[in-house]
C-alpha cells in the first residue's frame, strides 16, 4: 500500500515538473542559440591543432532535392583524399518536407556542425544567429560573386552557394520544330501556341499536381516575373498591410496562370501523377511543355539520353519575363560548433576540388557557382540558358523566396490553389486565405 | 517478521519488474503529453527560445479554424467507414476460414501478409496501383473504369479506405478467428437439436460469444483510424488540396511546416481528449454486450 502511494506521488511530481520544464529550456536555449564571435574564435583556436592530427567527426544535415541523393558519397571520397582524419556523419533528408522540421528539432538539442540546404535558408536561420560567419574565409574566393548577395546578411556571408537551377518552361524541341511553333514571349502568343498544340492533339502542358509543391513552385515562378520583379519588397509591404493578395491584380493573375495550365493538361490524371511519370511523358512527346526547373533534366535524360529540350521564361503580362535562376545546394555551418577549423577544411575541399565539383554538377545536372568549373553534361537547354544570360534576362528566385517563406505559407497557399482548381472554392477565397496567413509568411 | 520480509521481497521484485516500463512510459508518453499541454498555452513557433503565453487562445481558435474542422470531418468519415467495413469483412473471412474449407492456411497467410508491410509502403503500393497498374487493365480489357481514385477530391476517401482495409483486414480477421475457435461446440450442438437454422445459430450464439473480440476490434480499428497519418504521407500527401488531410496530418503540417507549435500542440491535446472519450464510450457500451461464461 505504501509503495503504491510512493509510486503515485512520484508520477504526480513528474507530471507537475514536466509542465515547468519549458521554463528551464527558455534560458538554456537562449544561451545555446545566440551566436558569439568570441566563443567561436576560442573554439577555433582550441581545435586548430586538434583538427590537424586528431580524428574529427562532423555531423552533417543535408536537405536534398531529388537530384542530390548520392552527392554525399562524392564529397566523402574527395575529403578522404585530402583530410583522412575528418569524417562526415551524414543525415540526408528531403529538403521540401523534412529539412525545416529537422532544423527545428536541432535548434532545441544542438545544431549539426554543417548544414546543407538552399540559399533561402540563410535568411531564415542566419537572422536567428544560428549560422557561422564565413566572411573573409579563403574558400569564399572560389565561389562566383553573383552567388554571394543572396547568402549575405548585414555584410556577413553565412553560406556557400554551390550550384544553381534554372526554372522556366521546358519544351520538347522536336514538337516545336516539327510544327513551326515559335517561342512565345507574351500571353497572347502563349495562348496561340496552346491552341495550335490542341489542334494537333498534343497536350500543351505536362503537370504532376499530385506533388503540391509543384503548384507552389510554378506559382512563385509566375509571381517573380509579375510581382517581385516590379516590387522586390512586396513581401515586406504585405506584412505591413500596404498590399494584399486580394487587392493585387498581379498576384491574382499569377494564381490564375495555374488555371490556364490546368485547363490545358491531363486534368483527370494530374492529381494522381508523379514527377517521374510526368517528365517521361514530355520526353516521349505526349506533352509539349512543362513549367519546371533543372531538377527535371535528370529525369528527361534518364528516359532518353538523346532527348532534345529547351527552356524559355513563362510569358508574363508585360512581355518582359526573365528566366529564373535559383541558387541551390548551399553549405552553412553552425555558429557554435567546436569544430570550426575542421568545418573550414571541408569547405575548402568542396570549393577547391574541381574534379569533385564537376562530378557533382554533372550528376545533378545543374549550373556551377564555383569559379573555373563548367559542367560537361549534355544539357540541350544550355544554349537557351546562355542566350538569356547573355541578354541579361535572368532573375534570382530568391527575390521571391526570401520575401515569402515556403513552409507554412507558399505550401499552404498551393493547397488552396489545388482545391480551387478542382472547383471546391473560389479564387477570391483562395486569395483571402493567402492574406489570412500573413503572420506565417516571414522567412 | 518472516512474513514482513517475504512481503518486502515481493514488493521489491514487483517494483523492479514494473520500474523499467514505468520509466519508459513516463518519459515517452506522460512527460511529452504534459509538455504539449504547456506549449498549447503559448504561441511558440517551435524555433525561437521565447514561448509567449496566450492562455486558451489556441483552443478558441480550434472552433474557428476551417482547415482543422475539415481535417476532423475527413478523419471521422474515414474512421466510420473503416470500422464498419473492416469489422464486417474480417468477421466474414474468419467465418469462412473457420468453416473447414480447403487451403485455409494459405488463405489465412495471404490475407495476413499485408499487415506485415508498413503503412508507408502500403500507401506507395496503392498510389502505383491507382495511377499505373489498374488503369493498364482498362487498356487491356478496353474498359473505361476510373481507377484514378487519388486524383479527385470526391474519390480520394474511398481510395484510402480501400488501401487501409486491404492492409488491416487480415489482422482483425485473426482475432475473430481465434474467438470463433474458442466458442464451445456443444452450444451449436444444443441449438441443432433444438432445430435452429444456421442463421439463427449465427445470430443467437456466434455474435454474442464474439462480443469481447468485437470490443477489441471496434476499439482498435476506431482508435487506429483516428490516428491515421503515414498512409497519407506516401500516397496523397493530404491532397488533392486538403481533401485527404487527416487530423494528425494537419497537426504535423501546422506545428512543423507551419511553425505554429503552440497551436499544433492544442490540436494534439484535443485529439488525445477525443480519443479518450471515444474509447471510454465504446468500452462502456460494448462491455455491456459481452457474455461471460
Amino acid at each position: 500500500m505504501k509503495s503504491k502511494k510512493i509510486a503515485a506521488l512520484a508520477l504526480a511530481l513528474t507530471m507537475i515538473t514536466s509542465i515547468g520544464a519549458g521554463c528551464g529550456t527558455n534560458s538554456g536555449s537562449t544561451a545555446s542559440t545566440t551566436s558569439s564571435d568570441s566563443s567561436a574564435q576560442q573554439s577555433t583556436a582550441a581545435s586548430t591543432t586538434a583538427a590537424d592530427s586528431e580524428k574529427v567527426t562532423l555531423k552533417v544535415l543535408a536537405g536534398q532535392s531529388t537530384t542530390d541523393a548520392g552527392t554525399e558519397d562524392m564529397i566523402d571520397k574527395a575529403l578522404a583524399k585530402k583530410y583522412p582524419n575528418i569524417t562526415l556523419e551524414w543525415e540526408c533528408v528531403d529538403w521540401g518536407k523534412d529539412f525545416q522540421p529537422k532544423m527545428q528539432q536541432y535548434m532545441q538539442s544542438g545544431l549539426p556542425d554543417i548544414m546543407i540546404g538552399k540559399a533561402q535558408d540563410v535568411a531564415t536561420y542566419g537572422s536567428k544567429g544560428l549560422l557561422g560567419d564565413m566572411t573573409g574565409k579563403p574558400y569564399l574566393d572560389n565561389v562566383l560573386d553573383a552567388a554571394k548577395p543572396g547568402v549575405t546578411i548585414g555584410g556577413k556571408t553565412y553560406g556557400i552557394v554551390y550550384n544553381a537551377l534554372y526554372q522556366g518552361v521546358y519544351y520538347n524541341r522536336k514538337i516545336f520544330a516539327d510544327n513551326n511553333i515559335a517561342i512565345p514571349k507574351t500571353q497572347d502568343e502563349l495562348k496561340a501556341v496552346i491552341e495550335k498544340l490542341k489542334s494537333l492533339k498534343i497536350t500543351p502542358f505536362a503537370t504532376h499536381f499530385l506533388d503540391t509543391w509543384s503548384i507552389g513552385n510554378i506559382t512563385m515562378q509566375f509571381a517573380i516575373n509579375d510581382v517581385f520583379n516590379k516590387t522586390p519588397d512586396w513581401g515586406d509591404k504585405f506584412r505591413k498591410g500596404e498590399v494584399s493578395f486580394s487587392t493585387s491584380p498581379e498576384y491574382r493573375k499569377a494564381y490564375e496562370y495555374n488555371k490556364l495550365i490546368y485547363d490545358n493538361t491531363w486534368k483527370n490524371e494530374t492529381f494522381s501523377l508523379e514527377q517521374t511519370e510526368c517528365d517521361a511523358r514530355l520526353v516521349k512527346g505526349k506533352a509539349a511543355m512543362k513549367v519546371s526547373g533543372s531538377w527535371s533534366i535528370q529525369n528527361f535524360l534518364d528516359v532518353d539520353e538523346n532527348a532534345d529540350f529547351g527552356i524559355f521564361p513563362f510569358p508574363n503580362q508585360t512581355g518582359d519575363s526573365k528566366l529564373i535562376f535559383e541558387p541551390n545546394i548551399t553549405f552553412m555551418k553552425s555558429a557554435n560548433s567546436p569544430n570550426q577549423d575542421a568545418i573550414d577544411k571541408v569547405f575548402e575541399v568542396v570549393t577547391s576540388d574541381k574534379d569533385l565539383a564537376l562530378e557533382i554538377f554533372n550528376f545533378t545536372k545543374t549550373a556551377s557557382m564555383i569559379k573555373g568549373v563548367t559542367p560537361t553534361f549534355k544539357n540541350p537547354s544550355q544554349k537557351d540558358i546562355d542566350k538569356y544570360v547573355a541578354d541579361g534576362k535572368i532573375v534570382d528566385a530568391n527575390t521571391g523566396n526570401t520575401q515569402l517563406v515556403w513552409g507554412g505559407f507558399q505550401e499552404e497557399n498551393a493547397k488552396d490553389i489545388a482545391a480551387w482548381l478542382q472547383g471546391k472554392i473560389k479564387i477570391e477565397n483562395v486569395l483571402k486565405l493567402s492574406d489570412s496567413r500573413k503572420a506565417n509568411s516571414k522567412p | 517478521m518472516k512474513r514482513r520480509s517475504r512481503s518486502s521481497i515481493m514488493t521489491a521484485q514487483y517494483v523492479s519488474l514494473v520500474l523499467p516500463g514505468m520509466i519508459i512510459f513516463t518519459i515517452a508518453l506522460i512527460i511529452p503529453m504534459f509538455l504539449a499541454f504547456r506549449y498549447s498555452l503559448t504561441s511558440w513557433n517551435g524555433m525561437t527560445p521565447e514561448k509567449p503565453f496566450v492562455g486558451l487562445e489556441n483552443y478558441k481558435k480550434l472552433f474557428t479554424d476551417a482547415n482543422a474542422k475539415d481535417a476532423w470531418i475527413f478523419t471521422i468519415k474515414f474512421t466510420i467507414l473503416n470500422t464498419v467495413i473492416q469489422n464486417v469483412l474480417a468477421l466474414f473471412f474468419a467465418v469462412i476460414l473457420d468453416s473447414g474449407i480447403k487451403l485455409q492456411k494459405l488463405y489465412r497467410t495471404i490475407l495476413f501478409i499485408p499487415c506485415l508491410i508498413s503503412a508507408i509502403v502500403a500507401g506507395f503500393i496503392w498510389m502505383k496501383m491507382y495511377s499505373n497498374i489498374l488503369p493498364a487493365i482498362n487498356d487491356f480489357l478496353g474498359t473505361k473504369i476510373n481507377f484514378l481514385l487519388f486524383g479527385s477530391q470526391e474519390t480520394v476517401l474511398p481510395g484510402l479506405v480501400i488501401a487501409n482495409n486491404w492492409q488491416w483486414i487480415g489482422y482483425w480477421m485473426l482475432i475473430y478467428l481465434a474467438a470463433l475457435q474458442s466458442i464451445p461446440v456443444d452450444l451449436y450442438e444444443s441449438a441443432k437439436v433444438d432445430g435452429a437454422s444456421a442463421i439463427r445459430k449465427f445470430i443467437n450464439i456466434t455474435l454474442p460469444m464474439l462480443a469481447p473480440a468485437m470490443t477489441i476490434c471496434i476499439v482498435g480499428i476506431t482508435t487506429g483510424s483516428l490516428k491515421v497519418y503515414d498512409l497519407m504521407v506516401s500516397s496523397t500527401g493530404g491532397g488533392p488540396g486538403r481533401a485527404s488531410t487527416s487530423i494528425i496530418y494537419s497537426i504535423y503540417t501546422t506545428a512543423i511546416s507551419g511553425r505554429q507549435y503552440g497551436y499544433g500542440s492544442a490540436m494534439s491535446i484535443s485529439l488525445v481528449a477525443a480519443l479518450l472519450v471515444v474509447a471510454v464510450i465504446q468500452l462502456k457500451v460494448l462491455r455491456k454486450r459481452e457474455v461471460q461464461l
